[in-house]
């Protein structure tokens, strides 16, 4: 298999005490749109830097597109094009100047400067804004007038950093579509982005990075199989006995302490779960019926919402949406609208984020210890 | 290579862009050298005190140890050395090496003679402010030391004015009223004949200013513009996407310094214009020398920016480690006052700063009218800091953003 992308070992210290990147291993797949993603400081940025050839890292190496970065940075330089945020364009110079600038620094020849130019601004249709200035545009013809710029030298692999930060919901499909018409042109997308549900959308695998390292990498539905897996088998951990008798003690912890409360629940295996979540509208609810939910044992958290909705978690089974409908009819609900939540990609990096940062703050406590 | 031309060139293109299409800005380094040079031009003022001079003894007696004590009790004079060669005098002035030559005659301790001493004082009027403290100050006390003398001298034939004696300073000439048949008083009080040798003519103050202003303000050009070239553009993240491509650090800051020059160049002509208009300075040397000088010292203070921008991550950052780089510099590198005549700790700053040279050559050129064989030592000395700045720059200039 072709990888557009293989990192070894790949580490950045900066000032001999802050590690930022730690001996990253990954392989992104060749003409693939690969999902980067990582709390902020887990070290993606500097990850980006070392594989666009910014920074040279303190130890280990990359190969972009097959060129090492160490090696034949000019030749990854040529390879690789970037959309900001860190890349801006000259807001004083129209967005035909920025292009041709551009286009110069890569040394294309002048017949081919002007018709790519042409092509791609008629292909990410801001022809008609070719001679105003870049700091007239608005956000999404800025990210438009870059991804022209980024993509006037056809690189094979283009970086996308935040690519639709601020931006309208429309002018964010507008770039969706783009990039996964970029993406059938055969450019591999490296995507950065912290809107889970555009990385859920587009990408074809995804890595999440947290302190420093790889902390998960499978496709978007592959990190979510796995989160489920982990918490079933977590679940399954816990002796049925010891959950009774921490449920006991529970009864009798005072509401209020809530750090006692934390404890025993976490120790109870329930964790919360949040694996899917139930969302309906009764016409008619009443106290009744909300106790009745609350003493559901697959129900969790109901929450009462000012608009009337219902909120709350239930376990993942295939039966459970059906047993909770049941329950509210039976009691003589009107249901007027239901709607549920499967586990997202969001929660997948919730979990997996978390789980390494206290990994990371354990270990210095024992380092402590 | 032609690449790396257009790529240059594009540098050069951008900036003039950027300039066009913010009127204010453009406005401002249009008229800023001219407001420089009419604040500075009418409001500046101040005292001098310790300029450097020699004093030329030709002959030794009671005269020339009292005309020395008297030199060296004055405040103004720095006498850093008494020599006996006038000639030797006359080619430290010219050296820079003092500010004057007060030269004594041989006969200046022959009070039997009724012929008037002449004493010459070679000054650099080069240096106005010196000058212009130096000639009145001196024509003061030879008036003085002459009328002592004159006294002496009718003290000796007993022909003292009442009133007056020999160590009554304040006497005057036209005070011995009756004067015995067969003396010319007026020729034993004016006993010497002090005679002020302008070397470089008579120079105002504005010609002494221009060209420290045009020192300084390309200085403020090149070190503020460079905030903006490098450390601006790295902040904004418009260098970030030209070294993202296969260029050099070299190229890249390279075309910023061709276009930091230019701008440099014009702003200099637009303010010797405004000073040839506004107030009729005349550029003695050679107009290419001046420009040349202009340039490396543009050139240093770009070094500088590159080197200062190499470490810094913003605009305000740079700006923050600049400011207090040239203000300093603005006032220890003889721009308004002669070096000489600081405080010695201003005076060793002085020398560590390049505007210092800068002004040193420009004056130079534009006042004494000298050629490159007297402004070696500046051009040596700039081409080290700039050297030095662009070395220290470029190495630890990074793509980093």
């Amino acid at each position: 298999m072709k990888y557009a992308i293989e990192t070894f070992d790949l580490t950045k210290m900066y000032n001999n005490d802050f590690l930022a990147v730690d001996a990253l291993n990954m392989r992104v797949r060749d003409k693939t749109i690969f999902g980067f993603l990582g709390p902020n400081g887990a070290g993606k940025t500097t990850t980006i830097k070392m594989l666009t050839c910014l920074i040279l890292p303190t130890s280990g190496t990359a190969k972009v597109s097959g060129h090492d970065v160490l090696k034949n940075p000019n030749e990854v330089r040529q390879k690789i094009g970037m959309v900001p945020q860190l890349v801006s364009l000259y807001g004083d110079l129209t967005v035909k100047e920025n292009v041709h600038l551009c286009a110069d620094f890569y040394g294309l020849p002048e017949d081919l400067k002007i018709s790519r130019a042409d092509e791609l601004m008629e292909m990410v249709d801001i022809k008609y804004a070719e001679n105003k200035l870049v700091k007239q545009l608005s956000g999404g013809m800025k990210q438009k007038a870059s991804v022209v710029a980024s993509l006037i030298h056809q690189p094979e692999i283009l970086f996308l950093d935040e690519p639709t930060i601020g931006l309208d919901p429309t002018t964010k499909r507008v770039l969706w579509d783009l990039v996964e018409e970029l993406n059938s042109n055969g450019h591999t997308i490296i995507l950065c982005s912290h809107d889970m549900y555009e990385v859920e959308l587009l990408c074809d695998d995804v890595g999440i990075v947290s302190q420093g390292k790889l902390a998960a990498f499978d496709t978007p539905q592959g990190l979510k199989d796995t989160m489920i897996k982990e918490i079933k088998e977590e679940n399954s951990r816990v002796d049925p006995n010891v959950s009774e008798a921490l449920e006991k003690i529970l009864e009798e912890t005072d509401p209020d302490d809530k750090k006692a409360v934390e404890y025993i629940t976490g120790n109870m295996g329930n964790n919360n779960l949040n694996l899917k979540e139930l969302s309906v509208m009764i016409s008619n609810k009443n106290e009744e019926m909300l106790n009745t939910l609350n003493n559901l044992s697959i129900v969790h958290d109901v929450v009462e919402h000012a608009s009337g909705r219902i909120t709350m978690d239930i376990e993942d089974s295939d039966e459970s949406v059906s047993e909770v409908i049941s329950d509210i009819i039976e009691h003589g609900g009107n249901i007027t609208s239901i709607a549920t939540k499967d586990p997202s990609l969001e929660d997948v990096f919730v979990r997996v984020t978390s789980k390494k940062k206290q990994e990371a703050e354990e270990g210095v406590d024992d380092g402590g210890n | 290579m032609m690449v790396e031309t257009k790529k240059i060139m594009w540098m050069f293109k951008k900036d003039l862009l950027v300039l066009w299409r913010h009127p204010p800005r453009l406005i401002s380094i249009l008229l800023f050298p001219i407001i420089m040079i009419t604040l500075f031009g009418y409001g500046m003022g101040g005292t001098l005190e310790n300029i450097p001079v020699v004093v030329v003894e030709q002959s030794h007696g009671q005269v020339t140890d009292a005309t020395l004590s008297a030199i060296k009790g004055m405040s103004l004079y720095d006498v850093k050395d008494i020599i006996t060669d006038p000639d030797k005098g006359k080619e430290m002035v010219q050296n820079g090496q003092v500010k004057a030559a007060i030269i004594l005659p041989a006969n200046y301790d022959n009070m039997s003679s009724t012929q008037p001493k002449s004493v010459v004082v070679d000054v650099d009027s080069s240096d106005q402010m010196a000058s212009s403290a130096v000639v009145p100050a001196t024509q003061a006390l030879f008036n003085q030391i002459s009328n002592n003398i004159g006294l002496q001298k009718l003290d000796t034939m007993n022909l003292t004015p009442s009133g007056a004696s020999a160590s009554n300073i304040q006497v005057q000439s036209n005070q011995v009223a009756a004067a015995p048949q067969g003396i010319n008083f007026q020729n034993v009080m004016d006993s010497i004949n002090l005679q002020i040798n302008k070397m470089y003519g008579d120079i105002k103050y504005i010609d002494f200013l221009v060209p420290a202003v045009i020192g300084m303000t390309v200085l403020f050009g090149c070190m503020f513009g460079m905030g903006d070239a490098l450390a601006g553009e790295r902040e904004r993240g418009e260098l970030a996407r030209l070294f993202m491509t296969p260029t050099s650090i070299a190229t890249v800051v390279g075309g910023k310094i061709i276009s930091k020059l230019s701008i440099e160049i014009v702003r200099a002509l637009i303010l010797i214009g405004a000073a040839i208009i506004l107030f009729g300075i005349a550029i003695k040397g050679s107009m290419i020398l001046t420009l040349l000088v202009l340039i490396l010292g543009a050139l240093c203070f770009v070094g500088f920016g590159v080197m200062i921008s190499a470490r810094v991550s913003t605009q305000e950052d740079y700006m923050q480690m600049v400011m207090p780089i040239t203000m300093p510099m603005m006032f220890v590198s003889g721009v308004f006052y002669p070096i000489e005549t600081m405080p010695w700790i201003f005076q060793k700053l002085a020398y560590i700063f390049p505007l210092t040279y800068v002004n040193d050559a420009l004056r130079a050129v534009m006042l004494k009218g000298v050629g490159v064989g007297a402004i070696w030592i500046d051009i040596a000395v700039l081409l080290g800091f700039t050297a030095l700045f662009f070395a220290l720059g470029v190495r630890g200039f990074n793509r980093d953003i």
